[in-house]
């Protein structure tokens, strides 16, 4: 990856001497190994700071509405999900593709700092090196290898779509597209082999932990609303109480608002500080859409209609083919 | 100086409990946070910190106080006492200990706020010394001694393998200890010679990590300048606006009072609220704060400049949950040391 990193920064460098853009939207390293931050870079000088390591987890496409506010070029690099996350927002009219250049980054899948606290490696760690399907931690005592899957995000081991979707200039070469489609909706086949009162109980106990602080919503790409109902105080349905009818009525209101345009980044799960695995909600209803409709991947190619945004007469009646009953 | 043997543990939370609401760090799905203990609760005292502060014991993010019902001409209002159980709150940290007397500077001055006072005053605290801090741990930068006890707690507590040295600091810590005192053995000599061992190894450890060297005194100048700063711009590019800060933050103490309306009835309440959210400070004539830049600076402002020249000590006690939980990495931290003129 350090190969691509100084292909990172010198791209990034660059774009901004030709004035190519005006800003760059890229990653740096803070205080620790896990510590890969967004970075909005204006002078030449910046670029050397910039890095591509197994922790650029965060997606940068997002902060294109807010950075298009102005009247600029930017240039941002953008991983496979982050991509998807492009083309939606460029599809729900958020972001101007004109006024963006997309340095595309196949990406080997990001390691996942919880699990390598679980497995107890975190202690005295300085560096987590990554190559090929290992990945190497470093501490004073010496070094570890372990096999890169193990420590992944699990979005990223399910991941369909590592290379970028759209891009002006691809900065590496292609990774193997991960073909494990068995295991795709694993997750969410665990949820609908319960009974209509376990899965109940399942979600109560899972939306019960919720602290409303809105991390979910402000990461996802899907949601990109200008004023979030939830934040408009008119709109009367603001509740901020920490009681279980209003987790739940948000994050059902959220998984409907997203449906048809969640393009399965997995971010809401990742950043939700108490760990509800929200991105099953949202793959929940993927799965129901491929099943009724045919197979859609939001965010892939932002030219074909969105089965939820179109009628055909042959669209099938989900209620009357698939009502399952139950509550 | 009395000593509590580990095996007594789950004797001593039915004993408690008997007599108080009993908090304590609890497991559930691989995840430590303080809640109230019922029997067959996974009891976790090893991992060093809750997911989210015990701040929500002490001041809970929702607490309905009034209901009202209207019959058209007729207003009645009807105040919501909370349950008048004392409780105690076992296994806090030193950070989160002195987050709680931050809190109280804010609610417990004139004028006082009652709601919080009532429940406040009902708790009985119980601190436990931090044998292992870990890597993202700063209090010493806020001269916050995990080794000690901390000002404010009833009882302090350290671990020492198969048992626990329990000091009881305060009458209410004297009054819980006597209450089970048969528990609990008199502390020995080796006992007290172990607890200084303990207490020298946690001070070597302090200064050896890496966020040892973070000092908020690097931030210097007028209010002005600092408010003025054009780091603001910087770093708040990359906020996202939620408030997984603000809320798993300790020392965070902002609240909104809202309705459940229903017609002609309902109950008012509070809830934790966020400066990091768009309609914080919404007021009749609009918001002050319409950006995320001023949202973002409002939040560290309040914790390094406002409250210290209001309070006299920094809103931060280095828990570090804000480094471990946000998002996109940015942190108290990073901004000390940008401003400080780092980076």
């Amino acid at each position: 990856m350090e190969k691509i990193a100084n292909k990172v920064r010198e791209t990034a460098r660059l774009a901004l001497a030709n004035g190519e853009v005006n800003k760059i939207l890229g990653w740096k390293k803070g205080d620790f190994w896990y510590d890969s931050y967004p970075a909005f870079i204006t002078e030449e000088e910046g670029t050397a700071s910039l890095i591509w390591d197994s922790f650029c987890v965060a997606n940068l496409s997002k902060y294109l509405i807010e950075q298009l506010k102005e009247d600029i070029k930017v240039g941002v690099f953008l991983k496979g999900c982050d991509a998807r996350a492009f083309n939606q927002l460029l599809k729900d009219n958020r972001v101007d593709r004109d006024k963006v250049v997309i340095y595309g980054l196949p990406c080997p899948g990001m390691i996942d700092p919880e699990k390598v606290k679980k497995a107890g490696l975190a202690k005295g760690l300085l560096d987590v090196q990554k190559s090929e399907d290992e990945v190497v931690f470093i501490t004073k005592e010496g070094e570890q290898k372990f096999s890169a899957r193990e420590f992944a995000y699990d979005k990223c081991l399910t991941c369909q779509y590592p290379n970028p979707v759209v891009y002006d200039e691809l900065l590496a070469e292609e990774v193997e597209r991960n073909n494990t489609t068995e295991y795709f909706y694993q997750d969410v086949e665990e949820i609908e082999k319960m009974s209509p009162d376990e899965r109940f109980a399942y979600w109560v106990e899972q939306f019960s932990k919720c602290i409303r602080c809105n991390a979910c919503r402000n990461v996802c790409p899907a949601c990109s609303c200008e004023k979030c109902i939830f934040d408009n105080s008119k709109a009367n349905v603001a509740g901020k109480a920490k009681v279980d009818s209003e987790e739940q009525f948000f994050h059902i209101v959220r998984a409907y608002h997203v449906a048809g345009r969640c393009v399965d980044c997995g971010e809401c799960s990742r950043v939700c500080p108490v760990g509800i695995p929200l991105a099953k909600l949202n793959r929940k209803i993927i799965k129901d859409i491929t099943e009724f409709y045919g197979e859609h991947n939001a965010g892939v190619n932002p030219s074909l209609d969105a089965p939820l945004e179109t009628f055909k007469l042959e669209d099938i009646d989900p209620f009357e083919t698939r009502a399952k009953g139950g509550k | 100086m009395k000593v509590l043997k580990k095996e007594k543990f789950p004797q001593i939370w039915q004993a408690i409990n008997q007599a108080y609401e009993l908090y304590l760090p609890i497991e559930k799905d691989d995840r430590v946070n303080f809640a109230q203990w019922t029997e067959g609760e996974t009891v976790n005292l090893e991992a060093l910190k809750t997911e989210i502060s015990p701040k929500d014991v002490i001041f809970p993010q929702s607490e309905t106080y009034l209901k009202f019902e209207s019959d058209g001409k007729k207003l009645q209002l009807e105040s919501v006492e909370s349950e008048n159980r004392e409780y105690v709150l076992f296994g806090v940290r030193s950070c989160d200990a002195v987050s709680f007397n931050l809190i109280d500077n804010v609610f417990l001055r004139e004028p006082i706020d009652r709601l919080y006072e009532k429940r406040r005053n009902k708790g009985t605290i119980v601190s436990l010394a931090c044998s292992e801090p870990e890597e993202n741990c700063f209090c010493s930068s806020f001269q916050i001694k995990p080794e000690e006890a901390s000002p404010g707690v009833d009882v302090a507590a350290w671990d020492l393998g198969d048992k626990i040295l329990w000091k009881p600091v305060t009458e209410k810590g004297q009054v819980l200890t006597q209450k089970f005192a048969q528990l609990m053995e008199d502390a020995s000599q080796q006992d007290q010679e172990e607890l200084i061992k303990l207490q020298n190894a946690i001070k070597e450890k302090v200064k050896e990590l890496p966020l040892a060297s973070v000092d908020p005194k690097v931030i210097k100048g007028e209010l002005k300048e600092i408010f003025e700063s054009k780091v603001w711009d910087e770093l708040s590019q990359s906020c996202l606006g939620c408030g997984a800060c603000t809320y798993i933050c300790p020392t965070c103490h902002c609240y909104d009072i809202q309705d459940f309306a229903g017609g002609n009835c309902g109950e008012r309440f509070r809830c934790w609220d966020s400066c990091m959210f768009s309609e914080f400070t919404l007021m009749a004539h609009g918001n002050p704060r319409t950006t995320q830049k001023q949202r973002f600076r409002q939040r560290f402002m309040h914790k390094l400049v406002y409250y210290p020249n209001n309070h006299g000590s920094y809103a931060c006690v280095g828990c570090g949950r804000c480094i471990e939980k946000c998002p996109v990495n940015m942190n108290i931290v990073k901004v000390i040391k940008r401003l400080g003129g780092e980076g």
